[in-house]
């Protein structure tokens, strides 16, 4: 199986104060193969977010190795930082985290613009991905006027805008109640199978983790089993 | 516009921020307005002396003097070598009685010999009717800016100083000292000047040989300043003046007071500046989630910055053009109140209104720079956590 990510010996510390240290991560490897829909499980702490925002390029680690297609990217700063977070990667978070002067189609294009795609087109393929996820009828409306099943749906759309590699979900279903939460992990799956898209999802919630092809488990900023992967059928 | 949704997004705040610099760039208008006219009123001064000496009666003030001399310095003068011309004249206030604060130039009466023709560079053309012409007795011209006041229509008579005159021409706007005069034929001037005099004087004198001032014209090359002080030396009891003179006595002044009215302006937009910081510094601390989810969709630190500034950019336009539009207002509505004594003392020039649009833009766009640099340069991560 084809690798989208490869991460090895990961280590990072957050300075909270004066000789005051959290290490988030202390030697974690971790690979990801094409196509798979993985869910990182573990105690709050257990850095498994910090794990994700540092192979999603959100972050920098303090040392190691990330690999994300095959390219080295942990070296990468600043500018080629954002150009990979924004054409390789996607992001779902928990707080659904949309822009909330924007509507639907203006929040999922926005994604596209920022990847250098010119007005129109982006609004075509943000409402191409809108109808994907079901929200071929809200396009319009502004955050404050959908539910947040329809929100994630939203973000859920902004993170495929741009036919990344592999879309990170942060929780993504932390804010949700149980129902949407499935159908949520509903929408994501279809995606997973229908499209190939690699998906990686921080969550606390055991269903959501049964609903993937593997769950990989984190303690103390390792990773204590990486799981093994569901045959596919 | 994207943009705009952004600043309005916390409405009232927004308007209180745009009125701040709306007062800055007001105040930039109507002072520099005043200070336009000013300039123009004195840049036709400069033109008008610049080429010639002004001799008037000794001990009067340079340039708006009524001090009579008799008419024969006229031939004294262009015994002078050097001297092409000179041409007499009879300049006295409008007003008999001239009361309140007059900023500018006071209205007035000239009288002329017509032996400036063809000397004169300085020219004043006609919006309607004709000029004054020689021999036109009991006639006038009327400057722009006394139409309303002296209530002139050409054709129709108007009272000078309680005398009946047929007003025949009225003169185009010079945006100088012509707009504020009534011009009319030596000898009208000098019965209107020795109708001033008290009675037991005004038999003394030769009312046909007064004039209150003489314009000297000279050869060419000659300069003009060096040439008022051989006039001075040469004839006696006269004061003459060169376009130094006038500077001296009207240009360097204003430029102090240009100074002044800019600087009071500028302060009031750098206290407008400083409230977009304040603004912007606000809206980056409240966005802070949102530049981090910018962030994490790819927006790069430049798209970051640029989306800021452009929004305090915004602010300053916005500010600037309703600064602009409250100022032409007021502007307009002083001048119309003051048309009416003659007391034009604001022009909005192009130049200003441009400038002070830009001026708001710029100052709109430097205002961005620190809060904007501060929103680009958040950490993503730690900004996707902020509550």
């Amino acid at each position: 199986m084809d690798t989208i990510i490869e991460v090895r010996n990961l280590t990072k510390r957050y300075r909270l104060g004066k000789d005051n240290f959290v290490d988030a991560l202390r030697g974690a490897s971790l690979e990801i193969g094409r196509g798979e829909m993985a869910a990182i499980m573990g105690p709050s702490g257990s850095g498994k977010s910090t794990m994700m925002h540092i192979a999603g390029c959100l972050d920098t680690p303090d040392a190691g190795q990330v690999w994300l297609s095959g390219r080295r990217v942990d070296g990468a700063r600043g500018k080629e930082l954002a150009r990979i977070r924004g054409t390789e990667v996607g992001f779902i978070f928990q707080g659904f985290n949309l822009v909330p002067t924007l509507s639907a189609v203006e929040n999922v294009a926005l994604a596209a613009e920022y990847a250098g795609i010119s007005r129109r087109d982006a609004a075509a393929k943000a409402r191409e991905m809108l109808e994907l996820v079901g929200l071929g009828d809200r396009m319009k409306h502004v955050p404050s006027e959908l539910s947040g099943g329809q929100q994630q749906r939203v973000a859920i759309a902004r993170a495929l805008v741009n036919d990344p590699s592999i879309v990170m979900g942060d929780e993504p279903t932390g804010d949700l109640d149980t129902g949407t939460s499935a159908e949520i992990v509903d929408v994501m799956r279809t995606i997973n199978r229908g499209r190939g898209t690699t998906f990686l999802i921080v969550t606390h919630n055991p269903e959501v983790a049964a609903s993937c092809d593997r769950t990989i488990r984190m303690r103390d900023g390792v990773v204590e089993d990486a799981g093994v992967a569901v045959a596919e059928v | 516009m994207r943009v705009l949704r952004n600043v309005f997004r916390r409405k009232l705040r927004a308007f209180l921020t745009i009125f701040g610099i709306t007062i800055g760039v007001l105040a930039l208008v109507v002072m520099g307005a005043m200070a336009e006219k000013l300039q123009l009123l004195v840049d036709g001064g400069v033109e008008y002396y610049g080429d010639k000496v002004i001799v008037s009666g000794a001990g009067g003030v340079a340039g708006f003097n009524i001090s009579p001399m008799s008419r024969s310095v006229i031939d004294d003068v262009e015994k002078v070598d050097g001297v092409t011309r000179a041409s007499g004249a009879i300049g006295m206030l409008l007003d008999e009685d001239p009361s309140g604060v007059n900023m500018g130039i006071p209205a007035s009466i000239e009288g002329v010999d017509f032996r400036s023709e063809g000397y004169e560079t300085f020219e004043t053309r006609i919006a309607d009717g004709r000029q004054l012409e020689k021999g036109d007795r009991g006639k006038v011209v009327v400057g722009s800016d006394l139409v309303t006041k002296i209530e002139a229509e050409v054709g129709k008579d108007v009272t000078v100083r309680g005398k009946e005159f047929e007003v025949i021409g009225i003169l185009e706007k010079t945006l100088t000292a012509p707009d504020m005069t009534v011009q009319m034929v030596l000898e009208d001037a000098q019965d209107i000047l020795v109708g001033d005099l008290p009675a037991a004087l005004r038999d003394q004198v030769d009312k046909r040989d007064i004039v209150t001032s003489v314009v000297v014209y000279l050869e060419d090359g000659k300069n003009p300043d060096k040439m008022a002080t051989v006039i001075e030396g040469e004839i006696p009891d006269v004061d003459a003046m060169g376009p130094e003179g006038f500077k001296e006595s009207v240009q360097e002044p204003l430029k102090i007071f240009n100074q002044i009215i800019y600087a009071i302006a500028l302060v009031s937009l750098a206290v407008g500046g400083l409230s977009v910081i304040n603004t912007m510094t606000m809206s980056v601390a409240e966005r802070t989630r949102e530049i981090g989810i910018r962030k994490a969709i790819g927006a790069s630190n430049g798209a970051i910055m640029r989306q800021f500034i452009a929004e305090s950019a915004v602010i300053g336009l916005l500010g600037g053009l309703l600064g602009l539009g409250l100022g032409y207002l007021i502007v307009m509505g002083a001048n119309s109140a003051g048309a009416a004594s003659a007391t034009e003392l604001f022009l909005i020039t192009p130049r200003l209104a441009v400038g002070s649009g830009l001026f708001a833009v710029v100052l709109g766009v430097l205002s961005g720079i620190y809060p904007a640099w501060h929103a680009a340069s958040l950490n993503p991560v730690q900004a996707l956590r902020y509550e």
